[in-house]
């Protein structure tokens, strides 16, 4: 699982442009899928047939994008002015690598020397950024680059510490890494594993996904921001990197469906897996989208703490990821039984 | 040898300034196939020395400081996470999400931490977060037992090369001014009609104290000495005057700290062998170890020669492995036809 993962999370896969993740895990899934299906703005929808089927489907989802970058100018000088696709925390954006395919660039500050003391304390605008490829002129810059092209940061997955690991992108892909491998085992019940796009842009790929299959209930499983650093009181933390599974009542996208928030802490509880929830509301997944498709859909969630969320070096432990699979796991047995 | 091959091997090693001891003992072996001797002193300066033979040569220095820009360990807390102060000039911008060595007894990784941006307060948006509120988190449970206090803390980016010959690592700012010079000792190798004697001093602390340059020149007492450092490159958010274009050559420095006539000698020799440079003025303290070399003992006549290197001080510094030859091709060229006497 920790290997999936660090793999999942070193693909590019911009928002936007997520076709590398989703060649990956549509190759790691085609031999246990009964139907695969890639929708108009590439969502990748995957059935495996379970033990039983519920009157209507089941879906369990995680978005394959991560907040990336796309080139909007090229300077004369030969550097990329460009954007962010989706919310990247631009304080951690400054000098780092980033890469458009096999073209690495890095995105510069002016020496500490040529600063004032009031400009070092003050972050600069994204609009004030720009990627540095090494190239002298606009014309060199356009050999390797046009515009409209999407980059990710170049951040490789590390484990370190006690049992933690560092990458860019750990929040849709850890989810991306449990449908993977809840594909390779017959569910309790007929589910849908739905793999989306965009989500960072704005929970696009799972308002199509939703309304294509027309779930009776869905799990999204990912990432949701941790804040347990020194010094924080308690209950501002929101949750703690190796301290179990959160599960939600409610964020800014979403208040969770109170029954399936019941049942997904029983079928934890049932099982001794650890779980934490939310002790503050914010952040946003792809239930926010999922809950107001066609009628409505009962939606609940399932997430890993991340600390540095939005930036190149996200953190978590991987005793929690390893969670994600088996708890979602446990809530599809739950909702099989519960049907009987 | 290959530059770029050079410069890897250079920024890998680990050297934050006050502890550069292991670094000072992995250059000096670098340095001992082209120089008669390479040792190191008490402070952790390289000396190397290769004498051309005559009585009475006069003795050239080349300088380039061993030291990088780094952090320092001062406080473990609870789950791992560490409390630093920067060593040597910090831009706490460019801090959260990067990673990091923590060099206890066995290298410890680590990541610095940032604040979401919906963590933060309306009036704290555009603030650069200071360094005291930031922590390095080792994801460590017995980080306490680990990780003593006093610690060095070194950055550890991975190596990259751009478009065209643009390197990008950590601490080119000075193991390209280390690189320069190493080269160039490559060169002089074999010269026959050496006229003067080399020494080398790969310095401690330039970032800091100038212990090594004040130390090391006390100890070699050179007629000469050439500092070899970075220089400021050319960005778009910076300013255009004081700096220079990757690519671009030597920059040799002219001001009060610098010998005119030695100055002159390496812009005649740069001429004469078609070697690319550009003139860098500066009307006081040059903030390199010249400043310090020029008045060490009976004082030394000094020159400086730059590679512009852009985003200095960060883990992503930047040059053009061409200024990097330019400036070991100047060096070279000037020692083989110095025979002692700058004025002529």
């Amino acid at each position: 699982m920790t290997e999936l993962v660090k793999m999942l999370c070193e693909l590019p896969g911009a928002s936007g442009c997520e076709d590398e993740v989703r060649n990956f895990i549509r190759k790691a899934i085609e031999p246990f899928a009964d139907e695969i299906r890639e929708d108009a703005i590439g969502n990748l929808m995957v059935f495996r047939k379970g033990e039983k089927a519920l009157e209507r489907p089941v879906v369990v989802c995680a978005h394959m994008d991560e907040a990336g970058l796309i080139v909007k100018n090229i300077t004369d000088e030969g550097m990329l002015k460009f954007g962010f696709t989706g919310n990247v925390d631009i304080r951690t954006a400054i000098g780092k690598p980033v890469r458009f395919g096999g073209t690495c660039g890095i995105i510069g500050i002016k020496a500490v020397h040529l600063t004032t003391a009031e400009e070092r304390k003050t972050m600069p605008k994204a609009k004030e950024l720009y990627i540095d490829i090494g190239a002298q002129s606009k014309k060199e810059a356009g050999k390797k680059i046009s515009l409209g092209d999407y980059g990710v940061f170049d951040s490789k997955a590390v484990e370190f510490g006690g049992g933690m690991i560092k990458a860019k992108a750990l929040d849709g892909r850890t989810g991306c890494a449990a449908l993977i491998k809840l594909l390779g085992e017959t569910p309790a019940i007929d589910t849908w594993f739905c793999f989306t796009v965009q989500e960072e842009a704005g929970l696009r790929g799972a308002a199509t996904m939703a309304y294509a299959l027309d779930p009776g209930f869905a799990l999204v499983l990912g990432g949701t921001a941790a804040f347990d650093l020194p010094e924080v009181k308690n209950g501002e933390a929101v949750c703690r990197a190796g301290k179990g599974i959160v599960i939600p009542f409610m964020d800014d996208s979403a208040i969770y469906d109170k029954e399936l928030f019941g049942l997904l802490r029983m079928s934890c509880d049932n099982r001794g897996l650890p779980w934490q929830t939310n002790t503050r509301v914010l952040d946003k997944t792809d239930a926010g989208s999922i809950l107001k498709t066609r009628e409505g859909v009962r939606t609940c969630a399932l997430s890993v703490p991340v600390r540095y969320m939005r930036s190149p070096s996200c953190v978590a432990s991987v005793s929690d990821i390893e969670l994600l699979p088996e708890a979602a796991r446990a809530f599809l047995e739950e909702l099989g039984g519960e049907s009987e | 040898m290959d530059i770029a091959e050079t410069v890897r091997k250079l920024c890998w090693i680990p050297g934050v300034s006050g502890f550069e001891h292991k670094a000072a003992e992995l250059v000096a072996e670098m340095f001992k196939p082209y120089c008669d001797k390479a040792v190191t002193d008490k402070n952790g300066n390289v000396l190397a020395y290769k004498s051309c033979g005559l009585e009475n040569a006069k003795t050239v220095l080349l300088d380039a400081h061993l030291d990088q820009i780094g952090l320092i360990v001062t406080e473990v807390l609870e789950n791992g996470f560490l409390r630093f102060a920067p060593v040597g000039g910090v831009d706490p911008r460019m801090l959260p999400g990067n990673e990091v060595s923590v060099l206890a007894d066995e290298p410890i990784y680590g990541v610095i931490s940032c604040v979401p941006p919906k963590f933060l307060k309306e009036s704290e948006k555009n603030k650069a977060v200071p360094i005291e509120e930031l922590y390095i988190d080792t994801g460590l449970h017995d980080a306490k037992t680990r990780i003593p206090i006093g610690a060095p803390v070194s950055f550890r980016q991975n190596p990259a090369k751009l478009m065209g010959d643009v390197y990008v690592s950590k601490c080119l700012d000075d193991r390209a001014g280390v690189a320069s010079i190493l080269l160039a000792m490559e060169k002089l190798k074999d010269a026959k009609n050496l006229k003067c004697d080399v020494a080398v001093l790969v310095s401690v602390q330039e970032e800091v104290t100038g212990l090594g340059a004040q130390s090391g020149v006390y100890s070699i007492r050179p007629d000469y000495a050439i500092a070899v450092d970075v220089t400021h490159g050319r960005t778009p958010d910076g300013p255009s005057e004081g700096t220079f274009q990757l690519g671009s050559g030597a920059a040799i420095g002219m001001g009060p700290n610098f010998s005119r006539d030695l100055t002159k000698k390496l812009i005649r020799t740069a001429k004469a062998h078609d070697i690319p440079y550009e003139i860098e003025v500066m009307e006081g303290n040059t903030g390199t170890n010249a400043w310090t070399i020029q008045i060490v003992a009976w004082g030394v006549a000094c020159a400086l020669l730059s590679i512009p290197e852009r985003y200095m001080h960060t883990p992503i510094e930047a040059v053009s492995t061409s200024d990097i030859e330019a400036v070991s091709e100047l060096i070279y060229r000037f020692l083989i036809g110095f025979d002692g006497e700058a004025e002529k």
